[in-house]
């Protein structure tokens, strides 16, 4: 267990900013997890922590005490690296008992074979002790390498994309026993994923990590529901959230959103407006998930004509790309839904769940019911 | 991006699978029967060389110039340089010179290897490539000045001086080799060692170097091979103290005549050790040298 | 515009080919006995895990892979013996192999200059195929400055420009990312919505069959395990693999012993106690003592509202992943997955009882995998 922060941490390779004067504060024994897309800095950020690169500006601090001069091996932390990075020349057996070999964390033999054992039998790779890494396939390869990462009871975890090169049954089985294991860990863990429903699943907090910044911290619900701008909100969700230009006016006395070149413009929730009409906005983005779009090949009243772009069927539901004069909206239908392309189709949004952005900075604004999905009162009914 | 060696390797599996399809039947026995007999006629070219000096080892200098194989076989040749000089101490410094030029490769080419591999520094391709220069330059080119100044700094006919000179051919191959292989491993392997606890050095030989043996032992022996049958160094460069095997075998070219048979004893003997090493040592040595060496 | 058959095909791979071309499987069949037939204009995606033989199945329909038995035909022309090139088939792999040094244009030409195809047909080739997949405005750029997308769209142009009878594509979506992934699906399902052209693509990413095939071929270990519509292999797969495989998140699939009490079945789970009534169209199948397995997909099974009379299992695992929440229950070793788009929060541990949707449910032999009708 530790508590890790870093301040203002900045890190160069050449001319490229990797890290960007982030600051960051881990708790005792959170699970943390890093997200972002590609090239993001998660693995820079990992490996700064570890103590294995070193940061240009910046402190890093464990329990309070600075140790940006402190070797990897007098942290105390145990890593996972993205390629594995088994020993080539060892046996799986021999990788697995590394750490409990060394001068530093020296234990006795039936230690270790102890240790070994639960380990291997925790990731179902005890048939496999004698063989080398290059007799493995990339999934055994990967769980030799969480083993060896689990094996100590370290203060950190440092875990980088675990579960990426798995099968897709594989990484399932995983996620959920690493969801079990969860709760008997006994130390702070940082995870990295480019995988959001892992993120999701597993983390206390997440960390959307981009071009070497912090875009938001907050438990995953925050980030699902209240994005803190449209790059976080586009990572979360599948399909993808729609954004699309609104033009705010009143109608009867009630604000309304005018979309799509419509001649009949959309509801805004009364709390909604109420913040919109305060920050004085007229331009915003609204967001709108996949599963608050209804369709229907009927005209109805009110309802947005469009046409069918692409129809896509991933087994439990279909996803339907509509093309509404020339933008494209992403909704989630019936796994039995069938379209022709170009099909004439209608569709009607759940306006209680639009979230609105700012038009030039693309930050959030307000969302309906914002309460219901941040802070004390949605970890408390998560069921943590 | 690969497309081109990608195309090529697309036609080049098409092209051959038609082949394969339509010669299929005519890959006979006449084939395989004529294409092993052009491999023994080549392999008899390459080794007859090596096998007619083994005859001349035989041949009383009287007969040397029959053909090749009408000749009473003599020992008398052996006798004359084994027993009669003193081959073997030529054979032991050179043993001593080529030995002593192999480790100091060794002790200093792999963490130079690894410098080059692992850090990045300023014009590190240039010095890289300086060293592989190195052994592009002919010896004779260098020999001269080298001389003058080991004279002058008098390591002229010592172990010292020529173990150092030998550097020049012993080190830039083994430095690219072994590069090679440290850049196969990844970093991260190293940054795992060292969080289990493992402290540099631990990581550098209980890790790094067990992983690199096999471009080391085949970089190594190949050194050691230069060294020994290295001629124009300690042709120049040593005088009555150090002679080694190869400056030994002009000592039989008397100045009356040349006693080709005994110059073939002391080719043969110094080609011996040579020859069993690499008998040995043959698939490591193909595999240690392709594998690490090149990269993409 | 063609029709594509293949009876009874089999693959195998001798020494000289072995070395060749470094395959594991040596007087092994790397395809066994495959039959199916690709109608005119339909689009048929093979599907499979690695090493299931889809790819040489591609490989021998293009005519780069010897076919060792069987026959393929294209309309009523043999296949076996002719060559790739008098087959009037167009190829995309999954690495793009573009000729860097030629504009995207050039690219696209190639082949038909080869042919001595006059300028002006040329032209309007690649007129047309061009907006198709998106390249119009590429046509002036060369391979390096383009991105993997864009390289795979103009791979895949260069594949259809001259109207092939037959289009074949190995695994084209494999190396993009998400994004580019999902934008490239939708133009190459409207490109063939465009242009008709009979289609086989092979892929291991059940999510990309799904979603642009019409039929899907299942293969595993060299052999046909089943071919459907997408909502047919989804809602009827016909053994184990098929059911494990399609569907994400995977169904569930759990050892089970049927038991026979008082006029009733029930499906009964080592070390659990949990219960689940056997529905009663497999009434007729079953014994008692009888191990099967259930499948059902974690859409189907859901945490019951009301009380039943059934026991209660321990919830393990409860993720909120905003557009749906996954419940996990231990049953015996086993864990079942459960899936709903409802706003329902559970704690670690909470006793629940189960509730399975009985149509949806499917039972396969223990041993062979084969489904229990």
């Amino acid at each position: 267990m530790a508590r890790i922060t870093l301040e203002g941490i900045t890190k160069l390779y050449g001319k490229m900013t990797a890290l960007d004067n982030l600051d960051l504060d881990v708790q005792d024994n959170e699970f943390l997890v890093l997200f972002g897309p590609a090239g993001a800095g998660k693995t820079t950020l990992l490996k700064t922590i570890a103590g294995v690169e070193f940061p240009q500006k910046g402190l890093v601090k464990i329990d309070g005490e600075i140790m940006n001069h402190v070797e990897p091996m007098y942290r105390n932390i145990s890593m996972v690296f993205e390629n594995y990075a088994l020993y080539p020349h060892m046996s799986v057996y021999d990788n697995i008992a590394s750490p409990m070999r060394s001068k530093l964390y020296k234990k006795d033999e039936a230690y270790i074979r102890a240790q070994v054992e639960r380990v291997t039998q925790m990731m179902r790779i005890d048939n496999l002790w004698e063989r080398r890494p290059s007799q493995l396939s990339n999934g055994q390869r990967q769980r030799v390498a969480i083993g060896r990462c689990l094996v100590r009871d370290p203060n950190v975890f440092l875990m980088d994309e675990p579960l990426a090169h798995l099968d897709a049954k594989l990484r399932h089985f995983m996620r959920g026993e690493l969801k079990e294991i969860q709760s008997s860990f006994n130390s702070t863990t940082i995870y990295v994923t480019h995988d959001y429903m892992e993120a999701m699943s597993l983390a206390d907090r997440i960390a959307v990590l981009n071009k070497g910044k912090i875009e938001q911290l907050g438990t995953s619900l925050e980030m699902y529901y209240t994005p803190c701008n449209e790059f976080v909100a586009r990572l979360f969700g599948e399909p993808e959230i729609n954004i699309f230009d609104g033009e705010l006016t009143e109608q009867d006395g009630k604000m309304m959103v005018r979309a799509f070149g419509q001649p009949e413009p959309l509801c805004v929730e009364p709390d909604a407006a109420a913040v919109l009409t305060k920050g004085q906005h007229r331009q915003v983005h609204v967001g709108i998930r996949g599963n608050d779009v209804s369709f229907s090949f009927d005209k109805l009243p009110g309802w947005i004509q469009g046409s069918v772009y692409a129809n896509e069927p991933i087994g439990n539901k279909v996803i339907m790309v509509v093309d509404v004069g020339g933008t494209h909206v992403l909704l989630v239908a019936p796994n039995d839904t069938q379209a022709e392309i170009d099909q004439p189709v209608y569709i009607s949004l759940n306006m209680k769940n639009a979230i609105y952005f700012d038009a030039d900075g693309e930050t959030y604004i307000v969302r309906s019911d914002a309460e219901r999905y941040t802070g004390k009162l949605a970890a408390a009914m998560e069921g943590r | 991006m690969a497309s081109t060696s990608t195309i090529k390797k697309e036609r080049k599996d098409t092209s051959a699978l038609v082949d394969t399809q339509k010669n299929k039947k005519a890959m006979t026995a006449l084939e395989s029967f004529g294409r092993n007999a052009g491999l023994c006629i080549y392999a008899l070219f390459a080794l007859f060389p090596l096998l007619w000096m083994i005859l001349c080892s035989f041949k009383a200098d009287a007969q040397m110039y029959n053909t090749v194989f009408r000749f009473t076989p003599t020992l008398d040749n052996y006798e004359a340089v084994l027993l009669g000089t003193d081959y073997f101490r030529a054979f032991f410094q050179n043993l001593i010179v080529s030995g002593g030029a192999v480790l100091l490769t060794v002790v200093a080419g792999v963490p130079a290897a690894y410098a080059l591999a692992r850090y990045n520094f300023k014009k590190k391709e240039d010095v890289a490539f300086q060293i592989l220069s190195f052994k592009f330059a002919p010896e004779i080119m260098v020999i001269l000045p080298v001389f003058l100044i080991f004279q002058k700094i008098g390591l002229y006919d010592t172990y010292f001086g020529l173990i150092w000179v030998y550097q020049l051919i012993t080190m830039p191959l083994l430095i690219w080799v072994v590069r090679g292989y440290f850049e196969d491993i990844s970093v991260e392997v190293e940054q795992a060692a060292q969080l289990d606890g493992y402290k540099w050095f631990n990581v550098f030989f209980k890790i790094l170097i067990p992983l690199v043996k096999p471009g080391l032992v085949a970089s190594g022996l190949l050194a050691f091979i230069f060294a020994w049958n290295s001629f124009t160094f300690p042709l120049v460069l040593s005088g009555f103290n150090i002679q080694t095997i190869t400056i030994t075998s002009l000592r039989y070219i008397a100045s009356d005549t040349v006693h080709y048979g005994q110059v073939a004893v002391a080719s043969v003997i110094a080609v011996l050790p040579e020859i069993i090493a690499c008998l040995f040592i043959q698939k490591h040595l193909v595999r240690g040298l392709s594998f690490g060496a090149v990269k993409g | 515009m063609a029709q594509l058959t293949l009876t009874g095909i089999h693959k195998r791979y001798d020494n000289a080919e072995k070395k060749l071309f470094k395959k594991k499987k040596v007087n092994d069949y790397a395809v066994k006995d495959l039959s199916f037939t690709c109608e005119d204009g339909e689009f048929v995606g093979i599907l499979g895990p690695s090493g299931c033989g889809k790819s040489t199945t591609l490989r021998m329909v293009a005519g780069l892979e010897e076919i060792t038995g069987g026959d393929a035909y294209i309309g009523n022309v043999r296949i076996n013996n002719l060559l790739p090139k008098d087959r009037n088939i167009g190829l995309a792999f999954e690495d793009y192999a573009l000729y860097p040094p030629l504009t995207v244009y050039e690219n696209l030409a190639f082949n038909m200059r080869a042919k001595k195809m006059p300028d002006s047909e040329i032209k309007k080739a690649i007129d047309y195929v061009a907006p198709l997949l998106k390249v119009d405005d590429l046509l002036d750029m060369k391979p390096p400055a383009l991105s993997g997308g864009q390289k795979q769209r103009v791979n895949i142009a260069r594949a259809i420009v001259r109207r092939p009878g037959l289009l074949l594509l190995d695994e084209p979506l494999s190396h993009l990312d998400g994004k580019m992934r999902q934008a490239l699906r939708h133009e190459i399902k409207r490109m063939h919505h465009e242009i008709k052209c009979t289609t086989i693509i092979v892929t291991h990413d059940q999510m990309e069959a799904m979603s642009l095939a019409d039929r899907i071929v299942i293969m595993k270990d060299g052999e046909l395990q089943q071919m459907g519509t997408p909502l047919e292999v989804y809602d009827n797969p016909e053994n184990e693999f098929v059911a494990g495989f399609i569907g994400e998140p995977p169904m569930n699939l759990l050892q089970s012993i049927v038991h026979h009490e008082s006029g009733q079945f029930f499906f009964t789970f080592e070390n659990s106690p949990l219960r689940v009534e056997v529905p009663e169209r497999y009434y007729n199948f079953l014994q008692n003592n009888q191990k099967v397995i259930l499948g059902v997909r974690p859409v189907d099974v859901m945490v019951a509202k009301r009380t039943t009379a059934g026991s209660h299992v321990p919830i393990s695992i409860y993720e909120n992943l905003g557009d749906e929440r996954r419940v996990s229950v231990r049953v015996g070793d086993m864990l079942l997955n459960m899936t709903t788009t409802e706003d329902v929060r559970y704690e670690r541990g909470q006793m629940v009882q189960l509730e399975f949707n009985a149509e949806k449910t499917h039972l396969f032999h223990p041993e062979t995998g084969s489904r229990i009708r």
